[in-house]
C-alpha cells in the first residue's frame, strides 16, 4: 500500500527543501565553477538578467515586447485553429461521409511533428506572421479537432434520438444538442491545444522569426549570452503557465456550471 | 461491423485516390500550384532519387533518417529509464513527491523546445545536445504516468499483495510495475512523440546530419521538393516508432483487457 | 489455531471533532474452527472488524486479538477474501495462486502440490493458465478462495465475497463454501448483508446496529442446524424452506429493521 497521504506541515516543509535544494545545486555548480558560469549562470544572475531585460532592449526590444509580438502570433494560431478544428470536428462528429473522408487525412499527417511543418510555413507564408501563426495552428490543431469530434460522436445516444424524436433539423441538432453537449470535451480540448500551441510557438521562433522571445533566445544564444537564454524560458515557463492556470479555471468554472463536478 | 468496416476503407482509399489526383491536377495537369509553392509529384519524385542516389544535405535519405532514428532512440531509452522509475517512485512514496514536486512545478511549464538554445550553448550542434533536450522532453510524461499510474492502483490489489506476505522487492516487480503499466505505457507514447517533435525542432535549430537538417538546408534552398521528401520521411518515422511501441504494449499487456479492445 | 478476539475495540475515522465514531465498543470471541458471520446495514462498519483483524486499519481503542496477540500487520496466517476478487490481472490463475507460497518460500515441489490440491478443490484444473480477465466473476472468486486456502491460513477473513456475483452464481458458491467448510473447517470471519447466506453459512451470526456499529446480538445458528439436521439437504434451496430457517432468518430480519436506516440499504 502507499503511504498515506502526509499533513501540511511535512508536505511544504519536504517542498521547500526541495526546492532548497534545486537552487542550491544550481547556485553550487555555478559559483563554485565546476561548470563555468559563462554557460551556467547563478539564479541571481538570472533573475537581475529577466528584471532587466525588462526594460533594456535585446535583439531588438525588451523582453515584454517579445513577448507581446509573441503572443500575438499564439494567439492569432490558436483562435484559428478553435475555429477551423472544433466546427469540423462536430461535423464529422455529426456526418459520418465526413468523418470517413477527413479521418484518412489527418491520420495521415498524424505522425508529422508540427514543427516539421516550418519550410513550407516559411515558403508558403514568410517568416514574419504568417509562417509562425501556420506552425501554432499545426500544433494546436489537432486536439481541437479530435475533442469536438468525441465530444460530438459520443454524446448520449438517448439525447439525439429524444431530439430526432422532436423533429430537430441537422442544423438545430449540431447547434442545440451536439455542441452543448461535446462542450465540456472541447474545453478539454482547447487547453491541449493551448499548451501545444505555445510550445510550437517557441520551436518556429527558435527557426524561423525576426521578433518574438524564442528569437531573443536564439539571438542569445548566438552571442553566448547564457543568463538572457535562461531569462528567456523563465519568461515563456510563467506566460505558459498563465495561459494553463485561465483555461483551468474556465474550465472548473465550466464543469461546476454544468454540475460535472461539485 | 464488417460493413461498416469496409465503408470505411472504401471511402478511405477513394479519399486517398481523390487527393493524389487533386495533386497531379492541381500541380503537373493546370499548374496553379507552381513548383516554387508546392512540389508536382514528377519534382516530388526526382528529389527523393536525388537524396536516395548522390545526396542531399551531405548524405543519403537513408544516414540521414537512420542518424535521427538513432538520437530519438536514445533520448528516449534515457528518459524512459530514469523518468519511468522516478514516476514510480514518487507514486509509491509521498515524502519522495512532496520533496521533488515543487522543483518539477517550476520547470515543466518550460516547453522542451525552449531548452534547444541551452543545449546547443553546453553540447554544440552535434548529438549529445539533441539527447539532452529529448531526454527532457520525453521525461516529463514518463514520470507523470508512471506516477498517475502507481496511484490509482486498485488498493484491493495492493492489500492483497501485502496479505499475502509479499516481500519489498517483489512488490515493486510483480505488483507495483505490472499494475502500473498500461499508464506506464500511455506514458510512452507521449513520449515517443515528443521525442520526434523535439528532435525534428533542434535539427531545424541547429544540426549537420539528420532529417530536420534536411527540412532546414530544404528551406534555405528554397527547394520544396525536398520540403516534401523530409516531412514524409519525418511522418514515416514518427509511424514506424509508434507502431513498434505498440507492439511491444500489445505484448507486454497481453493480460490487460482494455489494451486488446 | 485459529481464534480471534475483539476487545472493546473502538473504530473512529478521522481527527479531533471531524472524527466519526464507525465501531463503538466491540466485543466477539471467534473460536478456532468457528465460523462467524456478520450482518448489518450498510455503514455500519462491518467491513472494518474484518479490516482489523486483516491488519488493514489499526483499532482506536481497545485490542483485536488473533491467537491472543494482538495483530500489528497484514499476513499469510490471516487470508483475505475480497469483494472485487483483487487477483492480480497479469498473473494467470497458478501464478496467482502461487504467489503466496512463494512469499512463504516453499521449495517447488511443495509448491505445485500445493497449488494443484487447491486447483483440485476449487474445480480450477481446466483452467490453470487462463487470466483473471478471462474467468466469469464466479470463476475470478474461485481462484481468490483457492488463493486464499492454499496458504492454509489459521484464519480465512472473508469480505461479502459474493457480493459482486449474479444470483445463480452466488448460490452455487455458497454451497461449495458450505462444503469446503464442513469438510475442511477453519475459523472463518464472514461479512455481509445478506441475512440468508448468513444463516446458512455460519455457526454464528453476529448482528450490529447501525452506525456508530456496536454488536447487538450473536445467534447461535450451529445448534439449530446440528438439531434440524440442515446439512443432510444438499441444496441451498431445501435448506431455506426449512421452518427452523425460516424462524433465524425472519428473527434476524426482525432485528435489522429495528435499526433505523435499514430502509435505506
Amino acid at each position: 500500500m502507499t503511504s498515506p497521504p502526509l499533513g501540511f506541515r511535512e508536505t511544504v516543509l519536504l517542498g521547500l527543501a526541495g526546492l532548497v535544494s534545486f537552487i542550491g545545486l544550481w547556485s553550487f555548480l555555478s559559483v563554485s565553477g565546476i561548470v563555468p558560469a559563462q554557460f551556467l549562470p547563478g539564479p541571481l544572475d538570472v533573475a537581475s538578467r529577466f528584471v532587466h531585460l525588462l526594460t533594456a532592449p535585446f535583439a531588438g526590444a525588451t523582453l515584454p515586447a517579445h513577448l507581446a509580438s509573441s503572443f500575438q502570433r499564439y494567439a492569432y494560431g490558436v483562435l484559428l485553429a478553435a475555429a477551423i478544428g472544433v466546427p469540423l470536428g462536430l461535423l464529422m462528429g455529426f456526418f459520418r461521409l465526413l468523418d470517413d473522408i477527413v479521418t484518412p487525412i489527418f491520420d495521415g499527417l498524424r505522425f508529422i511533428a508540427p514543427i516539421a511543418w516550418v519550410p513550407f510555413a516559411a515558403l508558403w507564408f514568410g517568416t514574419g506572421v504568417g509562417g509562425p501563426i501556420m506552425i501554432i495552428f499545426a500544433g494546436a490543431f489537432p486536439p481541437c479537432l479530435i475533442n469536438a469530434y468525441r465530444g460530438a460522436r459520443f454524446v448520449e445516444p438517448r439525447l439525439i434520438e429524444a431530439a430526432r424524436m422532436l423533429g430537430t433539423p441537422s442544423s438545430r441538432m449540431i447547434l442545440e444538442v451536439l455542441l452543448p453537449a461535446a462542450v465540456p470535451s472541447i474545453i478539454a480540448g482547447l487547453r491541449v491545444s493551448a499548451g501545444l500551441g505555445w510550445q510550437s510557438l517557441v520551436g518556429a521562433e527558435l527557426i524561423v522569426a525576426a521578433a518574438g522571445v524564442g528569437f531573443m533566445m536564439v539571438q542569445a544564444q548566438g552571442s553566448v549570452q547564457t543568463p538572457t537564454v535562461m531569462a528567456g524560458m523563465i519568461a515563456i515557463g510563467l506566460v505558459g503557465m498563465l495561459i494553463d492556470v485561465l483555461l483551468r479555471q474556465g474550465e472548473g468554472w465550466l464543469r461546476r456550471r454544468r454540475g460535472l463536478d461539485s | 461491423m464488417a460493413s461498416v468496416a469496409s465503408r470505411r476503407t472504401l471511402i478511405g482509399g477513394m479519399t486517398v485516390i481523390g487527393l493524389v489526383v487533386l495533386w497531379f491536377g492541381l500541380t503537373t495537369f493546370t499548374g496553379l500550384v507552381t513548383g516554387a509553392r508546392f512540389p508536382s509529384p514528377a519534382e516530388f519524385w526526382l528529389s527523393l532519387k536525388q537524396i536516395n542516389g548522390r545526396g542531399y544535405a551531405g548524405s543519403t535519405l537513408a544516414s540521414h533518417a537512420f542518424h535521427s532514428l538513432k538520437l530519438v532512440l536514445m533520448g528516449f531509452t534515457v528518459a524512459v529509464l530514469t523518468g519511468v522509475p522516478l514516476g514510480l517512485w514518487m507514486g509509491w512514496n509521498r515524502r519522495v513527491e512532496a520533496f521533488i514536486n515543487p522543483v518539477f512545478l517550476i520547470i515543466r511549464p518550460i516547453p522542451p523546445l525552449a531548452w534547444i538554445p541551452l543545449a546547443i550553448l553546453w553540447l554544440g550542434l552535434g548529438d549529445a545536445a539533441k539527447i539532452l533536450v529529448i531526454w527532457f522532453s520525453a521525461f516529463v510524461p514518463s514520470v507523470i504516468n508512471a506516477f498517475t499510474g502507481v496511484r490509482n492502483i486498485d488498493k484491493p490489489i495492493l492489500e492483497a499483495a501485502r496479505m499475502l506476505g509479499t516481500p519489498r522487492l517483489r512488490m515493486v516487480r510483480e505488483v507495483i510495475l505490472p499494475a502500473s503499466l498500461p499508464m506506464i505505457f500511455t506514458g510512452l507514447r507521449l513520449s515517443l512523440q515528443a521525442s520526434w517533435t523535439t528532435l525534428v525542432a533542434a535539427e531545424l535549430v541547429g544540426a549537420l546530419v539528420g532529417v530536420g537538417f534536411v527540412l532546414n538546408m530544404a528551406q534555405q534552398d528554397i527547394y520544396p521538393g525536398m520540403i516534401l521528401v523530409g516531412m514524409v520521411t519525418v511522418g514515416i518515422l514518427g509511424w514506424v516508432t509508434t507502431l513498434l511501441l505498440a507492439r511491444v504494449e500489445r505484448r507486454a499487456l497481453a493480460w490487460n483487457v482494455a489494451a486488446r479492445d | 489455531m485459529g481464534s480471534i478476539s475483539f476487545r472493546n475495540v473502538d473504530k473512529v475515522f478521522g481527527h479531533g471533532t471531524g472524527g466519526v465514531k464507525a465501531l463503538d465498543d466491540i466485543n466477539l470471541d471467534i473460536a478456532d474452527k468457528e465460523f462467524v458471520a456478520i450482518v448489518g446495514p450498510s455503514g455500519c462498519g462491518k467491513t472494518t472488524c474484518l479490516r482489523m483483524v486483516a491488519g488493514f486499519e489499526a483499532a482506536s481503542a481497545g485490542s483485536v486479538l488473533v491467537n491472543g496477540r494482538p495483530v500489528t500487520a497484514p499476513g499469510p496466517d490471516r487470508a483475505v477474501v475480497f469483494q472485487q476478487f483483487a487477483l492480480f490481472p497479469w498473473k494467470t490463475v497458478r501464478e496467482n495462486i502461487e504467489l503466496g507460497l512463494r512469499n512463504k518460500n516453499l521449495p517447488v515441489g511443495e509448491r505445485n502440490d500445493l497449488v494443484a490440491s487447491a486447483l483440485k478443490l476449487m474445480n480450477l484444473e481446466t483452467h490453470v493458465d487462463a487470466f483473471p480477465h478471462q474467468l466469469s466473476g464466479g470463476m475470478q472468486q474461485r481462484v481468490a478462495i483457492a488463493r486464499a486456502y492454499v496458504l492454509d491460513p489459521e484464519v480465512l477473513l472473508m469480505d461479502e465475497p459474493f457480493g459482486a456475483l449474479d444470483a445463480q452464481t452466488r448460490v452455487v458458491m455458497q454451497e461449495e463454501l458450505v462444503r469446503l467448510a464442513r469438510h475442511n473447517p477453519r475459523t472463518v470471519l464472514f461479512i455481509t448483508h445478506a441475512v440468508e447466506e448468513a444463516v446458512y453459512l455460519a455457526d454464528r451470526v453476529a448482528i450490529m446496529t447501525r452506525r456508530p456499529g456496536r454488536i447487538k446480538e450473536v445467534l447461535d445458528i450451529k445448534a439449530v442446524r446440528e438439531r434440524e439436521n440442515w446439512d443432510s439437504h444438499a441444496r441451498i434451496e431445501d435448506v431455506m424452506d426449512l421452518e427452523s430457517f425460516v424462524h433465524l432468518r425472519t428473527h434476524i430480519w426482525k432485528s435489522l429493521r429495528e435499526e433505523k436506516g435499514f430502509k435505506d440499504v
